[in-house]
């Protein structure tokens, strides 16, 4: 218990106090900016992280995370544009309510939603991660076998886009976390003779590339859109009967985006797209929705903030991103020194618990700042992007070049901005092929490592009780989809059976 | 960068030194007034491991005596060969330097390909810096607190190494060759993973540098069976070396500032009297004991020699014992 409260002396410490504000603000104005999404503004920044201690780093970090999921939420109610992906579904009732002049109402429901929504998961996040600690040790070479397996394989199943395209993708990262000396046998692989590839392509690079410079690349395709002019905000307090009504979206919001936040690959944008089916599914009159329901509102944004906290429980207790913006925070923490895994809470319990507690305050001040700070939010949507892609490029280029003051990671960020803009033309998600690179030299070295251990034999995986369990569960993952397809098929059958019967009964009953 | 300025008085050398203005150039004879501007020194290792911290700790009260910045800068990969690359190729006028690891010398070309291979005597040798001693760790779990009780188990065991081409590797490789065990070498990435393996029972036993595995010894989680020192530690005094356990295996991971081959005598001397001073300092001998690190503060001759020896001992005893480093 003394731990977390030296946690939250950690936050109130004044410089961090700044930086998590600064993340929060830099995070609520990305998610007002369409495009540019966390993942990518965090690669970009990560360079002017390294001067700062690596809990002061991560509160910002993670400020900017969750600060997005808020910030994506204005566009979708005022403008009918998304600032975020979390947030397209805020648009179908958000807009829709805010056309019957009650933006405010729709404003207030999210924030308040995101609030409780993020609140839930740091709770739960206190409780969990210090349990999951207590294996530490005994996650070895084959745990982080199976770890790592699974994560790649859902993020590749259940991320948005084609199934193919993001199996693709993944297989592209996996590739791409070959390239270096083999840790076992010292060979070259790939590396064409450069010893700047000896020790592997560097994350930062890649992250920069295909989030930071490959987004802005793509969004300078549609710099020609009109930005629309919004309407005036009044009176952003909901009334009592809009909280009445959207109480219990906001829980099941909460709980849904929380559980989903944690299964790798899940996190902000699948939570809030299932949060808000559920409210409709379950809701009496379901042709509220889309014509200004408030839960349609309340129930996705409380979903994508839980999921946006929940998603750094497998990162801090495991050491497993389980999602692209993980990915990156993983990588932050790793230039930092500090390996994620098991013994954080242990080992660096100023880090876990300073970065857990910012949370709550984070959440607290952009409960604050949302609501009054909405107008100016929204003017700056009216800077062009001919003037921030350019100076947008030139940070990332720079930044690059800091990170090991190397040229060579300058002309990488360029390749990986081209793959970037072309995946997102040719409909990829990058997302799936950064985390599988992660993922892939942590698989591989696992792998390698398990089976020297168990002097090759493969069934050592099984007999261990964690490995064992992990890979259970990932036998599960591949089976469900087929098996689901299987059910689905076999009840459209009986469908058409019964179906035909009535056919036949009626045709019998009307001789 | 590279524009000349006109020669100043002293005073305006010095607010001018971070503009990088190239005074005295290579060719005339005005080494006298050796350094002039602010000095480059290398890292290979990532910002805040060992040789980072060494090079730090070094820089700070050597600069006091240069009257000039040493500027460090980190260019890591390939165990240091990617900044050696860079220094070769850096002009040899005393304004770059970097500090060395000694596996890089006599280690790593044992494990990568001979055009791979970085040869020490192709850069001019500073000063000897110093040097760490490697211990090997038992998880207390196994029972073994000696060699010969490792030898007497008469299993096949499993040791976590550093790496391949890290002393960590050599020196198990080395040792249970000689002693005869069936040992599987599991590579880890550095010394804080191996140490993990062991503690969490993943592996037998690791061979890691003493700082590291100092507060775990302390602890009770980890058994210390023996250092790799010419002598016993004296932070260890009741740990025999392995020599004393009966086996040749005198490895140490070494470093020193190294500076381009063809540097001048008077720069590099000049240099040299800078981290003498540098290593009298009350607050770099502190952080050695801290560290657990031994002074090996030699000239640039002796040390080439140690390296030289350790590169051929080494290549002896690994063909003597059959072993292969890059693996089976």
């Amino acid at each position: 218990m003394s731990s977390v409260l030296s946690g939250f002396a950690v936050v109130i410490e004044p410089e961090n106090l700044l930086y998590c504000l600064i993340g929060v603000v830099i995070g609520m104005l990305i998610g007002v900016l369409p495009g540019l999404g966390p993942a990518a503004t965090i690669a970009i920044l990560l360079p002017l992280t390294f001067g700062l201690e690596p809990v002061t780093a991560v509160i910002m970090l993670a400020g900017i995370f969750y600060g997005a999921q808020y910030g994506g939420t204005i566009t979708s109610v005022l403008l009918r544009l998304p600032g975020e992906a979390s947030s397209v579904v805020t648009v179908f009732d958000g807009h829709a309510l805010a056309r019957q002049g009650r933006a405010g109402a729709a404003l207030g429901v999210a924030a308040i939603g995101s609030f409780v929504g993020g609140t839930l998961s740091i709770i739960v996040l206190s409780l969990v991660a210090p349990l999951v600690a207590g294996f530490a040790l005994d996650f070895g070479p084959p745990e982080y076998t199976a770890l790592a397996l699974l994560g790649i394989l859902l993020v590749a199943t259940i991320s948005g886009g084609g199934r193919i395209r993001a199996l693709t993708a993944a297989a592209v990262g996996l590739l791409l976390a070959t390239v270096g000396r083999d840790d076992f046998t010292s060979a070259e692989r790939f590396t064409l003779g450069n010893l700047s590839l000896a020790d592997g392509l560097d994350f930062v690079p890649i992250a920069m590339g295909l989030f930071g410079l490959g987004e802005i690349l793509y969004n300078l395709e549609d710099r020609h859109r009109a930005i629309k002019v919004p309407a005036h905000v009044a009176n952003v307090w909901p009334s009592r009967a809009d909280l009445r009504q959207s109480s219990g979206a906001i829980g099941r919001g909460s709980a849904l985006g929380f559980v989903l936040g944690i299964l790798p690959g899940g996190g902000a944008v699948l939570s809030s797209m299932a949060a808000y089916a559920l409210e409709k599914r379950r809701s009496k009159h379901p042709e509220r929705f889309g014509k200004g329901a408030i839960e349609g509102v309340a129930a996705p944004e409380s979903a994508n903030n839980a999921a946006a906290t929940s998603s750094y429980i497998p990162l801090l207790s495991l050491g497993v991103p389980a999602n692209a913006t993980m990915a990156v925070i993983f990588g932050a923490l790793l230039i930092q020194g500090v390996t994620p895994g098991p013994q954080l809470v242990t080992e660096h319990p100023e880090l876990f618990w300073g970065v857990v507690n910012s949370m709550y305050l984070g959440n607290v001040l952009l409960l604050i700042m949302s609501i009054p700070l909405v107008g100016l939010f929204v003017r700056i949507l009216r800077v062009r992007a001919t003037v921030l892609a350019p100076i947008t490029v030139l940070i990332t280029l720079v930044g690059a070049y800091t990170v090991n003051n190397s040229v060579f990671d300058i002309g990488l960020v360029i390749a990986f901005g081209v793959l970037g803009y072309l995946m997102k033309k040719f409909g990829f998600e990058p997302g799936p092929l950064v985390l599988a690179f992660v993922l892939g030299s942590l698989l591989e070295t696992s792998l390698r490592r398990s089976l020297l251990l168990f002097g090759g034999d493969p069934t050592g995986f099984l007999t261990r009780p964690i490995s064992g369990t992990l890979l259970l569960f990932l036998l599960l993952v591949v089976l469900a989809p087929a098996a689901q397809a299987l059910l689905h098929r076999r009840a459209n059958r009986q469908n058409q059976l019964d179906w035909a019967n009535r056919q036949d009964q009626d045709s019998r009953m009307s001789r | 960068m590279n524009r000349k300025f006109p020669a100043l008085g002293l005073a305006a050398v010095l607010t001018l030194a971070g503009c990088g203005g190239n005074l005295g150039s290579d060719d005339s004879g005005s080494t006298a007034a050796y350094p002039e501007r602010a000095i480059t020194l290398l890292i290979g290792q990532d910002a805040g491991g060992s040789t980072d911290l060494i090079g730090r700790a070094l820089a700070d009260p050597a600069s006091t005596d240069l009257g000039q910045p040493l500027t460090v800068q980190n260019r890591p990969g390939a165990n240091g060969a990617v900044a050696a690359k860079e220094l070769a190729a850096a002009k040899p006028d005393g304004y770059t330097l970097m500090v060395f690891v000694g596996s890089l010398a006599y280690i790593t070309p044992l494990a990568v390909p001979a055009d791979q291979a970085v040869d020490i005597n192709g850069y001019e040798v500073v000063t000897g810096i110093s040097q760490d001693d490697f211990v090997l760790i038992a998880n207390p779990k196994t029972g073994f607190t000696t060699v010969k009780d490792i030898v007497d188990a008469k299993r096949p065991i499993t040791f976590a190494t550093t790496g391949v081409g890290t002393g960590s590797q050599l020196t198990q490789t080395l040792l249970f060759a000689q002693a005869g065990v069936n040992a599987t070498a599991v590579p880890f990435n550095g010394g804080a993973p191996a140490l993990t393996a062991v503690l969490g029972g993943q592996v037998d036993v690791a061979a890691v540098q003493l700082g590291e595995a100092k507060e775990q010894i302390e602890a009770g989680k980890a058994t210390p069976i023996v250092t790799f020192a010419t002598e016993r530690p004296s932070y260890m005094p009741d740990t025999p070396t392995a020599a004393e356990a009966g086996y040749t295996v005198p490895v140490q991971q070494s470093r020193a500032v190294v500076a381009p081959k063809g540097t001048p005598k008077e720069v590099v001397d000049r240099l040299r009297a800078s981290f003498q001073k540098a290593f009298a300092a009350q607050a770099y001998r502190d952080f050695n004991d801290q560290r657990l690190l031994t002074a090996n503060e030699v000239d640039g001759t002796a040390l080439l020699q140690q390296w030289n020896d350790a590169l051929k001992t080494y290549r002896d005893l690994v063909a003597q014992h059959e072993i292969d480093l890059a693996g089976k």
